[in-house]
């Protein structure tokens, strides 16, 4: 059987200020992900504030895996995070200054 | 159906729990992947921003291992995974996930599936009214012009407002269709909006919820429409079964895009500030043919 591969939305058009995370998703299933980060439009003030990606043991409560990637700073610009052997959930979070913002499109490239 | 392939059904661990009519037209355990399950994404031209914000709001359904902080991994009916479909943190929020298929005999089909629902468990509290509903629906074409666009729903409401009420109702009405961006050929309507549930008669329920937010039990459904008339036929939840004559789908007229269309959705709405969880294990969809 082929191995599984899956790509999952986790934010669409969504706007990050402040604090901002994305939903919770569980793949535990896979062995490896990427995710990809794309501006919808053009970002306001995030300098170069960056993205961390977080895991959790029960899908709840958040704890900084150490990996993090930078917020795209110019419309449609993508950047990315390779990840591994991260446990049962994923999350995208970020702290961004006041008055700073982003349209988000962040997406989730798993195998198993 | 002949009783050898009855005996054939019945002999197999894995069908064996379902009672298919002659021909299945998709056996879907989650234990093998999403077998087709995505995110119901809602409709839009030229912009994101052009999508009715109920559609913007979903999210992508997820293999779950039903796993808890305080009891570890629940597992699905008889694997480790299930399809979790799963609301945001906010009342009244929803998500739905969605199969898109096409039928190729207009005939009786029969929907059954495992499932189970529980509140995110983010209090040490029973929490039994905090998921509002879990449902399904079929969003159906005629395949001739001048026919209909058939949309049959059904859900358990489980709580409103705090109240525990635990039935289940079903919709004929949807929202104004509108039309999306400049080029008249998309348009959007919200079927799945608050209002206009109506209660099945005799249609209340009481489920096993169990004794904490954290341990779940699988529930049976079955729910028999006909492709010919586009008229649902019956519906059963575990001992119960429900008779549907009095009920009816959402009907407008056809769209010119859908001709054929089986879509089988899930969906779960949360009556709390807090994530709704609703997992299938295992869905099989079967026909007359």
């Amino acid at each position: 059987m082929l191995p599984h591969n899956a790509t999952a939305v986790i934010a669409r058009n969504e706007v990050w200020t402040g604090k901002a995370a994305s939903e919770p998703y569980e793949c535990g299933w896979a062995r490896e992900a990427i995710v990809f980060l794309r501006a919808l439009d053009t970002p306001r003030g995030i300098g170069r504030t960056k993205a961390r990606i977080e895991i959790s043991p029960d899908g709840i409560r958040w704890v900084p895996s150490g990996t993090t990637l930078a917020l795209p700073a110019r419309r449609d610009q993508i950047t990315l995070a390779r990840l591994a052997h991260f446990g049962n959930w994923l999350r995208i979070a970020a702290d961004l200054p006041k008055g700073a913002s982003v349209k988000i499109l962040a997406t989730i490239h798993l195998k198993a | 159906m002949s009783e050898m392939l009855r005996d054939l059904r019945l002999a197999d661990p894995a069908m064996s729990r379902f009672d298919p009519m002659r021909r299945i037209i998709c056996f879907d355990d989650f234990d093998r992947g999403f077998c087709g399950w995505t995110q119901l994404v809602g409709n839009y031209e030229h912009s994101l921003d052009t999508m009715n914000p109920s559609y913007q709001q979903h999210t992508q359904p997820q293999l779950s291992s039903v796993t808890h902080w305080d009891n570890g991994t629940h597992g699905g009916w008889d694997g480790t995974y299930a399809l979790k479909i799963q609301t945001r943190p906010r009342k009244g929020a929803r998500n739905v996930a969605i199969k898109r298929l096409t039928f190729r005999k207009p005939c009786p089909i029969r929907l059954e599936f495992y499932f189970t629902f529980k509140p995110e468990a983010t209090e040490l509290r029973l929490s039994e009214t905090d998921v509002r509903s879990v449902g399904f629906l079929y969003d159906l074409q005629d395949p001739h012009e001048g026919g209909k666009r058939i949309m049959p729903h059904l859900r358990f409401l489980n709580a409103i407002d705090g109240a525990h009420v635990q039935k289940w109702q079903f919709k004929r009405v949807t929202t104004e269709v509108k039309p999306l961006g400049t080029e008249g050929k998309t348009v959007t309507h919200d079927h799945l909006a608050p209002d206009g549930w109506e209660d099945l008669p005799g249609g209340h329920q009481k489920l096993c919820y169990n004794e904490i937010p954290t341990k779940v039990n699988w529930h049976y459904c079955r729910f028999d429409f006909d492709l010919a008339a586009m008229r649902m036929i019956d519906f059963q939840c575990n001992d119960r079964v429900y008779d549907l004559s009095g009920a009816g789908p959402i009907v407008m007229p056809a769209m010119r895009n859908l001709w054929c269309m089986l879509n089988i959705a899930f969906f779960a709405e949360t009556d709390a500030d807090k994530r709704a969880l609703s997992y299938i294990d295992s869905v099989c969809i079967s026909g007359d043919f």
